[in-house]
């Protein structure tokens, strides 16, 4: 009878440690409570039974009985002690356990194999919540766009405009930042302007040039949008005199 | 059954209960609706010939992570001059960076009865549209905020693939 990594051999009366052999002749206490466990392995034996054994002795004592269980738990060690199951106001119970073949390989293995899920689960749910946090990183850091250029201009008043560029690459910009000179030269040369902050941006592919104006004025927001096709070649969009024609300086 | 396989099973439950919070969290939240209204002059610049002006207004709004764009051009007498209408869902709104990624999977284009005298916006957006819908079966778009004053009822955003900036009103 296979228990753990110890064999119980009932006719010598014996438990035996396959690892280190270590041969344990059973006292009358604890063969009395073993054998009955392993006659009813898988099912809780009352304590009354385990004292009285097979009628043949004298019963042991409520004591007797605890003892034999530790003993026999101490025997079996900390990996298979738990085998035999203390039912609470019932009694014992021998669990039901795969017997080894050879020696202690395929159980230990099982063990790793557990170990080995638990970890492998764990790896992957640290690896996921580090590429989410990486990731969500990433955005943030990615997250406000930055103009290509920021320039600020004082009108003939004094009144400060920012000329803020964007632009869909870093490179191939000469046309966007010509136009944001225009730009600049037409609010230097404006008397008055509501306009606190404008954006330029040429589409993706340089057809179309949007130019958004922001102020305030009286308290109010004032926002103007124009967008510019142009189909001439080279494409110019805008000049000063458009711009004045177009009321830039609003 | 060991300790070990015990703790396995466990650790391995409580993964995939977590994934699954995940997974539903997922399905049943709801982007926040939002809507935004964008009034452009557009002016088409010709060699020796007066500007073609028209006026542009953009509408988008999305509500339960659906998306709708309409595109509706006015000559400078009022009179239409045209509309697109874009159908689409949000993918993803991203609040703490103002970001909306919006993928439009339908349009209808209502064009000016002449066409050559549809506004030259108009001709660009069916056709950069019609490429993206027609060769992916989706046309995405992402709109960030730029400058926003909710006590103002303003936004400046910034559309993307296309660079378009535009200062738009938040209707809500």
């Amino acid at each position: 009878m296979q228990l753990g990594h110890c064999r119980f051999d009932i006719d010598r009366e014996e438990l035996i440690n396959l690892d280190s052999g270590h041969v344990w002749h059973l006292p009358r206490a604890e063969l009395q409570v073993l054998t009955l466990l392993v006659d009813y392995q898988g099912k809780v034996v009352a304590k009354a039974l385990l004292k009285v054994g097979n009628g043949e002795q004298q019963p042991l004592s409520d004591s007797s009985v605890t003892r034999a269980v530790f003993t026999l738990r101490s025997f079996l060690g900390p990996q298979y002690e738990s085998l035999i199951e203390t039912v609470k106001g019932q009694g014992y119970l021998l669990r039901h356990h795969r017997c080894r073949k050879n020696n202690d390989t395929p159980s230990q293995r099982k063990v790793s194999s557990a170990k080995l899920l638990a970890g492998i689960s764990l790896a992957l749910a640290i690896v996921l919540c580090s590429s989410w946090a990486i990731y969500d990183n990433q955005n943030l850091v990615n997250s406000a766009p930055i103009p290509l250029q920021s320039n600020s201009v004082k009108t003939l008043s004094g009144h400060s405009v920012n000329v803020i560029l964007y632009a869909h690459s870093k490179t191939n910009n000469g046309l966007l930042t010509e136009l944001s000179q225009t730009m600049l030269l037409s609010f230097s040369q404006c008397n008055l302007s509501s306009w606190k902050n404008v954006y330029l941006s040429l589409s993706h592919d340089k057809q179309v040039l949007n130019i958004t104006l922001r102020g305030e004025q009286f308290g109010q927001s004032m926002i103007r949008n124009l967008k510019i096709s142009d189909r001439r070649q080279p494409k110019q969009f805008i000049n000063q005199q458009w711009l004045q024609a177009v009321d830039i300086c609003g | 059954m060991s300790r070990t396989w015990r703790w396995a099973i466990n650790i391995v439950i409580l993964s995939i209960l977590l994934a699954c919070l995940g997974v539903i969290y997922k399905l049943t939240v709801k982007p926040p609706s939002f809507m935004l209204n964008c009034s452009s002059e557009l002016f088409n610049r010709q060699q020796s010939l007066e500007d073609n002006k028209h006026y542009l207004l953009v509408d988008l709004f999305s509500k339960d992570g659906q998306a709708q764009i309409n595109y509706r051009y006015f000559d400078l007498e009022g009179n239409s001059a045209g509309s697109v209408s874009m159908q689409g869902q949000v993918n993803s709104i991203d609040l703490d960076n103002m970001l909306y990624d919006i993928s439009v999977k339908t349009k209808q284009e209502f064009p000016h009865s002449n066409l050559d005298l549809a506004p030259e916006h108009y001709k660009y957006l069916s056709y950069v549209s019609s490429l993206n819908l027609n060769k992916k079966g989706m046309h995405n778009l992402s709109v960030r905020v730029l400058e926003r004053d909710e006590g103002k009822d303003f936004a400046v955003v910034l559309f993307q693939p296309s660079n378009t900036v535009c200062g738009c009103r938040l209707v809500n």
